[in-house]
């Protein structure tokens, strides 16, 4: 057997698997009755997408949403202690529960996208009143939008500027920290040289955090003058007050380079397609994104519309997140009535299987390739949660199906073990296995494809749950 | 040496092979609680230990060059007075937070290596870690260092080389040799697993035909599970008294003497310890400052491993610190230290030479460092290889580490 003999050959499933956290049967009709272009669009256009689940979930997260004043003011209030870590938990929370529930599914894999991309670690020391803000006005509002334009924002903004110690940078004692990592990690990639790294320091010497206020800060009295040249952009910066014009320059040359082009395709690329993205994709998509000066929308068209997409089913495995994520959508779970425990819940198991959003702690971001994933360990906490999970034992707060069972199988009881496997597949998988294992998954119970299924059988009963979390153990639910 | 001649033990390989066709359930515990070699049979080396100090850690502050007076002319507001050091010798000293590994010191058990560090600087932590866990410069090999000597030496169970601490696999061990992430002992378990509905068995039959990848994964993690299985039912309470500390670092070294003492096959294991990416507010050598607590946590957790093993287990554990590179000479403006070069290696074991600062000392004159950093006299690759060919049986270290040859710098006994 290969890859592509564990998932369904679908066109339409293979985009919602890639495009997606996941198939659920809502988002299956919906893709049948639009069309992969149309469903596309309309992912492209999340501000025309209402979400009355996930803002709901999200809304009992208050803290999440804060901007920096705002958490100061809860400070103040004696809500919280300063350097208090609940606005970044609760960040996190909202951010598994956007990608389980929200209908902006292609925006939600793009904020996780960028997130990644331009790490600030969530959560970490020192950006406790920051983090939720970067997250707001950083990476959602263009997460679909213009790369330049994410790049700029980030660069002002205090959690970066404290992650990357930026804030600390000084005239007589530049701190190289941001300016190396603007290099390789956000733009151009290796291939930078010392000279470059010195000079992008030296330009964004006077860009801080306000102690009293915690926002961006220019101070120009800081700033180190004197010309400079990093990876072909030269300026004058003659003037201490023009060095924040100089700075955003850079990052507008830095965005729109050949380099940070191609990177950016190429990432995008093992994000959707394959650890090991086709060349000839990478180089169409690299030239779109410089033709679109740094939008990102042109480039995902170009991507999810090419034959290098088309042939890539089977590709990419489901990293920890993604997989806790899926398996919450493709049981059909809505959350829970009022609360926030189920929710917290899952962000744990996420952080127990080795990959919670956003708190990768090194500023690369969580790694996107299988081998990075193929750990014992991490496999055993995922099973485990499917297990939890498709019992209900933990959480126990989510709302699932009346009856699992009929949910899965239908309302009618499948004739034989063969069947009832065939059915939860089906409905779950997309597909059915293959006949070896369905027999694997009938003897599991003691049982051949053949042995006929009655009411009374535990398999119909309190050990169903085994089967939907082994058909998520397996390969089938593996893959993406 | 192949996997095949190895010498490896039938049972463990039948249990790998009974694991992906599913039906090693029934005979897991028996055939493995009749191994009670120290480590691997067939394998007659140190259990070597590779812990990374993630971030760039700053040598300097560890194994002070009190003699050299660039030092203190570097670091005004950070360097450790000379009345402050521990240990060393007539030109070096311990920073005072490693006051729990002076007996070692003092034994000759602990030592370390100044200058060291990889052939060229390189200061991105990310392509840095890369480089040193690839450790072939100008080799298109992908597979880390680690992995290459696992395969040199026949490792062929999921216990012969473990990373602990991570749910994530090692870098450093990525390859074709076998290996197993574990984030602690007692949390790998298999829920619902019952003799009477065999999930891991089932699991294990749902993998045949799977991409190779997954497939070898599956067949590791349902044969790890059973050793698991049989450590948990025994428990463990660490030897002589030793307290290891409530960190990840004193979590994962417990973990890992326990799996040294159980027998289940260890050759080789990894642990991380992180947080040395310290740019601001290093601090002084006193409780509460930045450096000196991460040292003295970093300390007490070697310690409690060191007495929990006991004199016999550490004669046959060889434990060396690695990291991405060193810091800046310097001190920045903000009381910290940029990303540097040359740096200090730490090694505890019975078999080493220790009590002293192996290396050759480049000096921290001006016209003596690389770009503001500590030069390198002695690629870690060959200090490394000097270990690994006298303590663990390695014949070809270039094998390991492609065009190196090893240091003879005396850091360790022969075995």
């Amino acid at each position: 057997m290969t890859a592509t003999d564990f998932l369904p050959a679908d066109p339409l499933l293979h985009l919602l698997r890639r495009a997606t956290y996941g198939p659920t049967p809502a988002s299956t009709a919906e893709i049948r009755r639009l069309g992969a272009t149309a469903w596309l669009e309309r992912q492209l256009k999340p501000a025309s997408i209402a979400d009355p689940a996930a803002d709901d979930l999200v809304g009992r997260l208050p803290l999440s949403g804060l901007s920096v004043d705002g958490a100061r003011a809860k400070v103040r209030e004696g809500a919280y202690k300063m350097y208090g870590w609940e606005p970044m938990f609760e960040l996190g929370y909202a951010t598994v529960a956007r990608a389980v529930w929200s209908e902006r599914q292609l925006l939600e894999v793009m904020v996780a996208f960028w997130s990644n991309h331009l790490n600030v670690t969530n959560p970490s020391g020192d950006v406790w009143d920051s983090r939720p803000d970067y997250d707001r006005t950083v990476i959602r509002p263009y997460a679909l939008g213009r790369f330049a334009d994410m790049l700029k924002a980030s660069a002002k903004h205090p959690a970066m500027l404290t992650y990357l110690d930026n804030r600390f940078s000084t005239r007589a004692a530049p701190n190289e920290n941001y300016g190396r990592e603007l290099l390789e990690l956000h733009t151009v990639g290796l291939g930078y040289t010392e000279a470059d790294v010195k000079g992008a320091a030296r330009l964004f010497t006077g860009m801080t955090v306000s102690w009293d206020t915690g926002r961006y800060r220019y101070d120009a009295g800081q700033h180190a003058t004197g010309a400079v040249s990093v990876m072909g952009f030269r300026h004058a910066n003659a003037t201490a007050s023009g060095g924040q014009a100089a700075a955003m320059a850079l990052l507008d040359h830095l965005a729109s380079h050949p380099a940070t082009a191609k990177r950016i395709a190429t990432k995008l690329c093992v994000r959707f397609v394959a650890d090991e993205p086709p060349a000839t994709l990478v180089t169409k998509l690299t030239k779109v994104y410089l033709d679109n000066r740094t939008a990102i929308a042109p480039v995902l068209r170009a991507l999810f519309a090419s034959p290098e997409f088309a042939a890539s089913v089977g590709a990419k495995t489901r990293t920890p997140y993604e997989d806790i994520v899926a398996t919450v959508r493709t049981l059909g779970y809505a959350p829970e009535k009022s609360g926030t425990q189920g929710v917290r819940a899952l962000y744990w198991m996420t952080e127990a299987a080795g990959q919670a959003p956003m708190a990768w702690s090194p500023p690369n971001g969580y790694p996107d390739v299988a081998s990075a994933w193929a750990s014992p360990s991490g496999q055993v906490k995922r099973w485990n949660a499917h297990l939890s999970i498709a019992a209900g034992w933990w959480p126990t707060t989510l709302q699932r199906p009346a009856s699992p069972l009929a949910e899965y199988a239908g309302s009618t009881l499948p004739a034989t073990y063969g069947a009832l496997v065939d059915a939860v597949a089906t409905r779950l998988l997309g597909r059915t296995p293959s006949a070896v294992h369905t027999a694997a998954l009938a003897a599991f119970y003691g049982e051949k494809p053949v042995s006929p299924l009655k009411a009374g059988d535990a398999a119909a009963g309190w050990a169903f749950p085994y089967l939907p979390a082994l058909l998520l153990d397996s390969p089938y639910f593996a893959l993406r | 040496m192949t996997t095949e001649n190895c010498g490896c033990p039938v049972s463990r390989r039948k249990l790998l092979a009974a694991g992906a066709a599913g039906l090693f359930a029934g005979l897991a515990g028996e055939q493995l609680s009749t191994q009670m070699a120290f480590a691997s049979p067939g394998y007659g080396g140190d259990v070597f230990v590779l812990l990374s100090l993630r971030g760039g850690f700053d040598g300097l502050s560890a194994v002070v060059p009190a003699g050299d007076a660039g030092y203190y002319a570097a670091r005004p507001g950070i360097a450790v007075p000379k009345r402050q050091l521990i240990g060393g010798d007539a030109y070096f000293g311990l920073n005072p937070a490693l006051a729990p590994l002076l007996p070692y010191w003092k034994a000759g058990t602990l030592g370390a290596v100044q200058a060291v560090g990889q052939p060229a600087p390189n200061r991105s932590h990310f392509s840095a870690m890369e480089e040193l866990e690839r450790a072939a410069p100008g080799t298109s090999l992908r597979t880390g260092w680690l992995d290459r000597m696992m395969g040199g030496l026949g490792a062929a169970g999921a216990f012969d080389a473990v990373s602990v601490g991570s749910a994530m696999p090692a870098r450093v061990l990525a390859g074709p040799a076998p290996d197993l992430g574990l984030s602690a002992v007692d949390d790998f378990v298999l829920s619902g697993e019952d003799k009477n509905r065999p999930m891991a068995a089932t699991i294990a039959a749902l993998y045949a035909g799977a991409p190779p990848a997954l497939a070898a994964t599956t067949a590791m993690t349902t044969s790890a599970l059973a050793t698991t299985a049989r450590l948990k039912a025994t428990g463990y309470t660490p030897a002589d008294g030793a307290a290891y500390p409530d960190t990840d670092l004193g979590k994962a070294l417990k973990d890992l003497a326990r799996l040294i003492k159980a027998d289940v096959g260890l050759m080789s294991a990894c642990v991380d310890s992180g947080d040395w990416d310290m740019h601001e507010n290093l601090g002084t050598a006193a409780p509460g400052k930045r450096m000196y607590d991460h040292l003295a946590a970093l300390a007490s957790a070697l310690a409690a491993f060191a007495q929990d093993l006991g004199p016999d287990g550490m004669g046959r554990v060889t434990l060396v610190t690695i990291s991405e590179f060193g810091r800046r000479v310097g001190q920045n403006g903000s009381g910290g230290l940029d990303h540097g070069y040359g740096n200090a290696m730490l090694m505890l074991g019975g078999g080493v030479r220790g009590g002293k600062v192996h290396g050759k000392w480049p000096g921290l004159a001006a016209d003596r460092l690389v770009d503001g950093d500590l030069a390198v006299t002695t690629d870690y690759r060959a200090a490394i290889g000097e270990i690994l060919r006298a303590r663990c049986g390695v014949a070809d270290v270039a094998a390991v580490f492609p065009g190196v040859r090893p240091s003879t710098l005396g850091l360790v006994k022969a075995r």
